[in-house]
C-alpha cells in the first residue's frame, strides 16, 4: 500500500483523472449551453458516439487529424440538428427525441463501422500531440496534469472561461438564460427564442462532437462499437451537479474523472478486488453525487418544455 | 366526423412511415453493395423457411415483449425507466442463484426463480422511483447508472460466486433440466416462457385500461399536478409503475436463463432492455401495441439475420431502422403538407 501515497503516484493519478474527464467536460459544456436555453438533449450519448465515429472515419480516410476533427464535429451537429427539428420546429417531447437519437446513432455508427471494416483490421489513427506549457507544466502535482496536454484540452480551458464570462457578464448570455427560464417573457422583450435555442443546440452538437472525437483522436486512436458507454449520460449528471454553470460542471466532471482514474490505478497496482467491482466505482459515484446534490435544483424553469410562439 | 378525419390521418401516417422505413432499408442494403430485391427475397425466406424459423420469431420476441410492456407501463405514468437492461440482468442473476441453490427441482423451482427475478428487477427500479419521488432526481440518469453497475456486478458474479465450479469460462453451472422451461412445440425452441410474456402483456393491458390502478397511473402521467390535486398520490403511482416495470424486465431475464441459455452468462440480453424503450415508444405506450411492436421487431430481426448470413448486410441495420421509425413518428408532422404554410398560401393564391 505504500506505493499509493507517493508524489509521483498522485501526479500520475491526477493526470489520468484530467485525461478521462476532458470528453465529459466537452459534452457537459455543450449540454450546459443547450439546457440554459431550455432544451435538454438526452441524446448527448448519441451526439458523442457520432462525433467519435465520424472523427475516426475522417482521420482514417484523409490521414489528417484536422479533417477528422471537422468530421467529428459535423457528426455531432447532425444529431443535434435532428433533435432541433423535432424539439424546436415540431415542439415534440425532448426526452423521447433524445432517447431515439441515442438508439439511432448506435445503429448508424455500428452499421457504418462494419461496412468500413469489412475484411480489414484497423490500425490506430495518429493522435494529437501534447505540448507542455513552459513554466506552468513544472508546477508540482498539478502541472503535468493540466498543462502538459493536447491543443483540444487547452481550447477547452479557454471555452470554459469564455462561457463563464458569457453567462455572468454579457447581455447576450443573460438573454440566453432568460430563454431557458421564461421564454414567453423573453419573446415579449424582443429576444428571438427559437433562434437562440437553435444556436445553443448547434453549439451543443459541436462540443458534444468534439467530446466524442477526443476519445478517438487524442486518447485511443481507434473506434469501437458503442465506445461512449454511458459517458453522455454521466455528462448529463455532471451538468446537474455543476448547477448548470460551466465551472461547476467542470468540477463535477473532474470528480468523475478522479473516480475513474482511481479504479484504473487500483487495477494496475493489483489490488485484490475484482476489476468488475472496481469498474462500478464511477457509476456508483455518479449516483451518490446526484443524491448529495438533491434538493438544490438549479434547473432552468422551462427546461424540456417546448416553446410554441403565441401559445400560453 | 373529426374522429374519422383523425383516423384517416393516422392510417396515412402509418403507411407513409412504413414506406419511408422500407426506403431507408433499401438504401442501407445498397450501401452494402447488395441488391435490395435479393435482400428482400432472403428476408422473407429467412422468416418462412420452416417451423423453426417461425418459432424463432417468438423466441426473440419473448424478452422484448416483457421489457417493452414494462417500459410502456412506466412511460404511461411519466416515469422514464431506461433501466430495463439492468433489471433484466439482475432478474437473470437472482433467478439463476435461486434456481441453482434450491435443493428442490421442478415446477416449484421454476416458480420461485420467476418470482424472485420479478422482485429483484422490481426492487432495482424501485431505487430510481424512490429517488425520483422523494428527491426529484432524474430517473433516466439513475436507471442508466444502475444498468452499468448491474452489468459489471454480473461480470463479477459469473467469475466468482456463481461460476460453474467445473468449468473455466465465466458462466454459471447449468440449470437442472427439471427446472428449465422446456419447448412446448416439438423440434422448435418455442418455450412456455413465451406464453408467460403474452399473458403478462394481456394482464398489463387489462390493468391499464380497465382498472382504477391503471386510471391513476395514466392520470399521473398525463398531468402530475392535476392528479395530485384530484387526490391521486403521485409518489405512490410512480413507485407502483416502476416496480411493475422492473419486475417484468426481471422475469424476462429469468426466462432467458431457464428457457434459452440454460445458464447465466454475460451479454445474454442482446441489449433488449434498450430496444424495449423504443418498442414502447413506437407502441404509443400501449401494452398490446408493445406486444405487436415486439413481434414485428423480432420478425425483422429473424429476416435480417438471414440477410446477414447470405449477403453480409450487418444486422445493426435493425437498430438504425427502429431508431428511424421513432424519429419518423416524432417528425410525422413534416410528412403533412399543411405543415408547410408557404405551400398552402401559394395554393390559396391560385
Amino acid at each position: 500500500m505504500s506505493q499509493l501515497f507517493t508524489l509521483s503516484f498522485f501526479t500520475a493519478f491526477l493526470a489520468a483523472a484530467v485525461r478521462l474527464a476532458v470528453p465529459l467536460i466537452y459534452a457537459g459544456l455543450g449540454e450546459t449551453i443547450a439546457e440554459k436555453a431550455g432544451v435538454i438533449n438526452i441524446g448527448m450519448e448519441g451526439v458523442m458516439l457520432d462525433g467519435a465515429f465520424f472523427s475516426f472515419a475522417g482521420a482514417w480516410y484523409s490521414g489528417s487529424l484536422a479533417v477528422g476533427l471537422l468530421c467529428g464535429i459535423a457528426g455531432g451537429v447532425l444529431m443535434s440538428v435532428l433533435h432541433g427539428v423535432i424539439c424546436i420546429v415540431l415542439a415534440q417531447d425532448q426526452t423521447v427525441s433524445g432517447l431515439a437519437i441515442n438508439m439511432f446513432a448506435l445503429g448508424l455508427t455500428s452499421f457504418l463501422f462494419k461496412l468500413m471494416s469489412q475484411g480489414q483490421s484497423y490500425q490506430q489513427v495518429e493522435t494529437f500531440e501534447t505540448y507542455a506549457i513552459p513554466g506552468l507544466s513544472k508546477i508540482p502535482l498539478i502541472g503535468a496534469a493540466f498543462f502538459e496536454k493536447d491543443i483540444l484540452c487547452y481550447l477547452l480551458y479557454i471555452l470554459l472561461i469564455l462561457f463563464t464570462i458569457f453567462y455572468k457578464r454579457t447581455d447576450l448570455g443573460l438573454s440566453h438564460i432568460a430563454v431557458g427560464e421564461a421564454p414567453h417573457a423573453a419573446e415579449s422583450a424582443g429576444i428571438p427564442v427559437h433562434l437562440f435555442q437553435w444556436t445553443a443546440l448547434l453549439v451543443n452538437g459541436v462540443l458534444g462532437g468534439i467530446g466524442g472525437a477526443y476519445l478517438v483522436l487524442v486518447q485511443l486512436g481507434v473506434f469501437t462499437e458503442n465506445m461512449i458507454s454511458g459517458r453522455g449520460y454521466i455528462a448529463l449528471a455532471a451538468v446537474i451537479l455543476g448547477r448548470h454553470m460551466p465551472l461547476g460542471m467542470f468540477a463535477a466532471a473532474l470528480l468523475f474523472g478522479l473516480a475513474n482514474a482511481l479504479q484504473i490505478r487500483l487495477q494496475t497496482i493489483g489490488v485484490s478486488v475484482s476489476p468488475y467491482l472496481l469498474a462500478i466505482l464511477p457509476y456508483a459515484m455518479t449516483l451518490l453525487a446526484m443524491l448529495g446534490a438533491a434538493g438544490r435544483s438549479s434547473r432552468p424553469e422551462s427546461l424540456g418544455k417546448p416553446y410554441v410562439r403565441g401559445s400560453r | 366526423m373529426m374522429r374519422t378525419a383523425e383516423t384517416m390521418q393516422r392510417v396515412k401516417d402509418i403507411i407513409l412511415i412504413a414506406a419511408l422505413t422500407l426506403l431507408i432499408a433499401a438504401v442501407l442494403v445498397l450501401a452494402c453493395g447488395a441488391s435490395p430485391a435479393e435482400a428482400m427475397q432472403l428476408f422473407i425466406q429467412g422468416i418462412f423457411r420452416n417451423r423453426q424459423s417461425v418459432a424463432e420469431i417468438f423466441v426473440k420476441a419473448c424478452p422484448l415483449i416483457l421489457t417493452g410492456v414494462g417500459c410502456a407501463v412506466a412511460f404511461q405514468a411519466g416515469f422514464f425507466n431506461i433501466g430495463a437492461e439492468g433489471q433484466f440482468y439482475l432478474g437473470a442473476l437472482v433467478g439463476t442463484a435461486v434456481s441453482l441453490s434450491l435443493p428442490l427441482q421442478g415446477p416449484v423451482n421454476i416458480l420461485l426463480a420467476l418470482v424472485c427475478g420479478f422482485l429483484a428487477g422490481g426492487l432495482l427500479a424501485l431505487i430510481a422511483a424512490l429517488l425520483k419521488s422523494t428527491f426529484n432526481i432524474s430517473e433516466i440518469i439513475v436507471t442508466i447508472m444502475l444498468n452499468y453497475i448491474v452489468i459489471n456486478f454480473l461480470g463479477y458474479a459469473v467469475r466468482t460466486f456463481l461460476k460453474d465450479p467445473e468449468g473455466n469460462v465465466p458462466q454459471s453451472a447449468k440449470i437442472d433440466p427439471a427446472s428449465q422451461l422446456l419447448p412446448i412445440i416439438t423440434s422448435t425452441r418455442f418455450h412456455a416462457g413465451i406464453l408467460i410474456a403474452i399473458i403478462a402483456a394481456l394482464i398489463m393491458w387489462f390493468l391499464m385500461s380497465r382498472t382504477t390502478i391503471g386510471y391513476e397511473l395514466k392520470a399521473v402521467g398525463f398531468n402530475q399536478r392535476a392528479a395530485q390535486v384530484g387526490g391521486i398520490s403521485v409518489a405512490k403511482n410512480i413507485i407502483r409503475c416502476a416496480f411493475l416495470s422492473g419486475g417484468l424486465a426481471g422475469i424476462a431475464g429469468v426466462i432467458e436463463v431457464i428457457a434459452i441459455q440454460k445458464k447465466l452468462l454475460e451479454g445474454i440480453s442482446a441489449s433488449c432492455g434498450y430496444t424495449a424503450v423504443l418498442i414502447a415508444l413506437i407502441a404509443g405506450n400501449h401494452p398490446l401495441g408493445a406486444l405487436i411492436a415486439a413481434l414485428i421487431y423480432a420478425t425483422v430481426q429473424v429476416g435480417t439475420g438471414s440477410m446477414q448470413r447470405q449477403l453480409g448486410v450487418p444486422n445493426a441495420i435493425v437498430n438504425i431502422l427502429i431508431g428511424a421509425v421513432v424519429l419518423l413518428i416524432l417528425g410525422r408532422k413534416l410528412l403533412h403538407l399543411e405543415t408547410y404554410g408557404f405551400l398552402k398560401r401559394k395554393k390559396e393564391a391560385k
